[in-house]
């Protein structure tokens, strides 16, 4: 019993970092339908990001966040304006090509600007807690907190305020909204702030948990998107569920069966949802 | 230009006057590292090609290479294999054919120098393997094959011995068991523990690219060990000891990752790491080595800026057992006269490594294999202390590889 509730402890902490990858990602699918490949390379570049400034200069953790997460924001502004407005009436397919062209881009700038070399952020919270034989890091309570808090903020922002009610409206119908004075643009902008925002955050937490290291970008984003098919895609409870389930399906699938198992558990995810059960744990049929 | 009037006569002359003076001869011996610059391993590649360098400029600055007649002033190529099979190939048939180096040296990854391995006998080539762990690298004796480390079973069961007498009777491993040297180093550790009558009681894996080997360290934990043993890159292995810590698994850690406290620091804190054992091949241990190591030590350091790991020198003796080979052969255009001549050179001086001496006085056995002490190391408050050796057999290793050649 007790090795059943440490496994689903772990699976806890690296599920809410899919959490939030997946909250980035299903934004910006829900609402805009763009399929953004490239969010799991700029999640990487602003975990890089935090990494430099909590080193050059001296920044403590989370201030470090706070610094690299508007300029993650402005980023995503930037790819959607640059990169993605231009196709948006155009079939999805370009989209989706220009998103790939997006991932191979910031793999290489964030190889280029950071080298090869695995980078770790450090943090003060070094503790272990142990509650009678389970035992919990508090770097991974730090992660779970974090990533809840930034949910719950950005559930606040889309639900309870003015520019969370554009959103929300855009992401019902687009030409209605335009009819209602809604600026499709300014809507955009927004969501891809949004998304960014948080990858930025999940890169960091995913920086100072394990590490980052070329190629670990891509995998997160292949997972976030089996978050989204598991929970249902452009759903933001999906998003948080299938964030959670992924991450304690991988822990028990690794501890109970074999190791090998581990990131074979998302993809075999990915499959028996799309056949049983295609719109998602929480999607709308 | 014309050569009719004065003038140019004269240019040419003049030109010809002040040029530097050549020193008796001196030619320019290309030789060519092919290691892991970039990816997973460049961790060990990286610090050889620096070490050769090094070796390289020392040589060159204390004259150069005599041979025969001839002196010859080194330059190093390097060129990047990735730690992947194909394009370790590649870069070595580019080194061969496109830039006519003869010598080869550096090979830190087992699955690309495998690779190198399977050709290079119909080459017109030396090539001097250093950190690859696998076996059959050497076992298959082929005559333009050397390899400076020794092989990871070799350690293994060295290890396996000081384990069982250090009590541990239910050991947990936890390691990157698809790749063959580690499993190769595992089983000759399982076979000495079993003599002693302890057992192994379970194999968990982990890949190169994981960092979160919770569930396995969970899992273990359930077994109740009274040691566990991680085998693997440094780079994953770092977070398993940082994480069986956090998930409170108080046994005796083992391991055979071979990773400079730099490398260990930037994953998991000092304290953490207190009393985690690393057992391998005795490499750079600055107090169990003689003053050659120390100079190395405080050279690279000096050069790089970055303390040297320890299976770098690897790749320096290999520069150093070149050059000797080199002065013994009287030659450095026949590759085969060299490759004789390393097969019968007694240990450099210059090596940093502490190589266990073979029949006739040989660096290197029967099948190009040369073989270094085994040692058994602990963290102890932020450094590596060599605590003490490994008991090894190196003539009677040598004789079972000779076995196995098929």
């Amino acid at each position: 019993m007790n090795e059943l509730l440490q496994q689903i402890l772990n699976g806890l902490a690296i599920g809410s970092v899919y959490t939030l990858v997946a909250l980035g990602l299903t934004v910006v699918f829900g609402i805009l339908g763009i399929a953004h490949f490239a969010h799991g390379s700029l999640a990487m570049f602003g975990g890089y990001l935090t990494f430099v400034f909590s080193t050059s200069m001296g920044l403590s953790f989370f201030a470090s966040i706070a610094l690299a997460m508007p300029v993650g924001a402005v980023m995503g502004m930037l790819i959607e304006r640059l990169a993605y407005r231009p196709v948006r009436d155009a079939p999805h397919i370009n989209a989706f090509i220009i998103a790939l062209g997006l991932t191979m881009m910031l793999e290489g700038g964030n190889l280029l600007l950071f080298g090869a070399d695995q980078v770790i952020i450090q943090t003060p919270y070094q503790q272990v807690f142990d509650f009678g034989g389970i035992f919990v890091a508090q770097l991974r309570l730090v992660v779970i907190v974090t990533a809840v808090s930034l949910v719950a903020a950005v559930t606040w922002l889309l639900l309870k305020t003015k520019t969370g009610k554009s959103v929300r409206a855009v992401a019902q119908n687009r030409h209605a909204a335009v009819l209602m004075g809604v600026n499709v643009n300014f809507v955009s902008s927004v969501v891809f702030a949004i998304s960014s925002a948080l990858g930025v955050a999940a890169g960091a937490l995913i920086g100072a948990l394990l590490a980052l290291a070329p190629g670990v970008g891509e995998s997160f984003a292949v997972k976030g998107f089996a978050v989204l098919i598991l929970g249902g895609l452009g759903s933001l409870p999906g998003a948080i569920l299938g964030g959670l389930v992924l991450g304690v399906s991988e822990s028990l699938a690794a501890g109970f069966l074999s190791s090998a198992y581990k990131d074979v558990i998302s993809f075999l995810i990915m499959i028996l949802v799309l056949l049983v059960m295609p719109q998602g744990l929480m999607g709308k049929k | 230009m014309k050569l009719k009037t004065p003038l140019t006569w004269a240019a040419l002359a003049l030109s010809a006057a002040l040029m530097p003076v050549a020193h008796a001869a001196d030619e320019v011996l290309v030789i060519g590292v092919n290691d892991a610059l970039t990816g997973g391993g460049a961790v060990y590649g990286l610090p050889q090609a620096n070490a050769v360098q090094m070796a390289a400029d020392e040589i060159n600055a204390a004259g150069g290479i005599k041979a025969g007649a001839i002196n010859y002033k080194l330059k190093v190529i390097t060129s990047d294999d990735k730690a992947n099979p194909t394009e370790a190939t590649n870069s070595v048939r580019k080194l061969i054919d496109r830039d006519n180096v003869k010598y080869l040296l550096g090979f830190c990854c087992s699955g690309s120098t495998s690779a190198v391995a399977s050709f290079i006998a119909k080459e017109d080539a030396v090539m001097l393997v250093g950190n690859a762990a696998e076996r059959a690298i050497t076992a298959q004796g082929i005559p333009n094959v050397f390899r400076t480390r020794p092989p990871a079973d070799f350690t293994g069961a060295a290890a396996g011995t000081f384990v069982a007498q250090k009590g541990a009777r239910n050991v947990a491993v936890i390691g990157a068991l698809e790749v063959g040297f580690y499993t190769q180093y595992v089983d000759a550790f399982e076979k000495e523990l079993n003599k002693a009558g302890g057992k192994i009681i379970a194999k968990e894996a982990f890949g190169l690219r994981d960092r979160d080997m919770t569930p396995q360290l969970t899992k273990i934990r359930g077994l109740k060990p009274d040691a566990i043993l991680v085998v693997g890159y440094v780079e994953p292995a770092a977070f398993v000891y940082r994480q069986a810590v956090e998930l409170g698994l108080n046994v005796p850690r083992y391991g055979f990752t071979s990773g400079s406290e730099e490398q260990f620091l930037k994953v998991v804190t000092s304290a953490q790491m207190e009393g985690v054992w690393d057992l391998r091949p005795t490499e750079l241990t600055v107090e169990a080595l003689g003053p050659q190591a120390k100079a190395y030590d405080a050279n690279y350091r000096k050069k790089f800026n970055q303390s040297p790991t320890p299976s770098s020198p690897y790749a320096y003796d290999q520069v150093y057992v070149l050059k000797n080979a080199i002065e013994r052969a009287g030659s450095a255009n026949d590759a085969k006269k060299v490759a004789d001549a390393v097969r019968t050179l007694p240990i450099p001086k210059e090596a940093v490594m502490k190589y266990i001496a073979n029949d006739g006085n040989a660096m290197f056995d029967q099948n190009g294999q040369a073989y270094t002490s085994n040692g058994a190391f602990q963290w102890q408050k932020g450094k590596w202390v060599f605590v003490s050796e490994l008991p090894s057999d190196n003539k009677a290793y040598s004789q079972f590889l000779r076995s196995i050649r098929k």
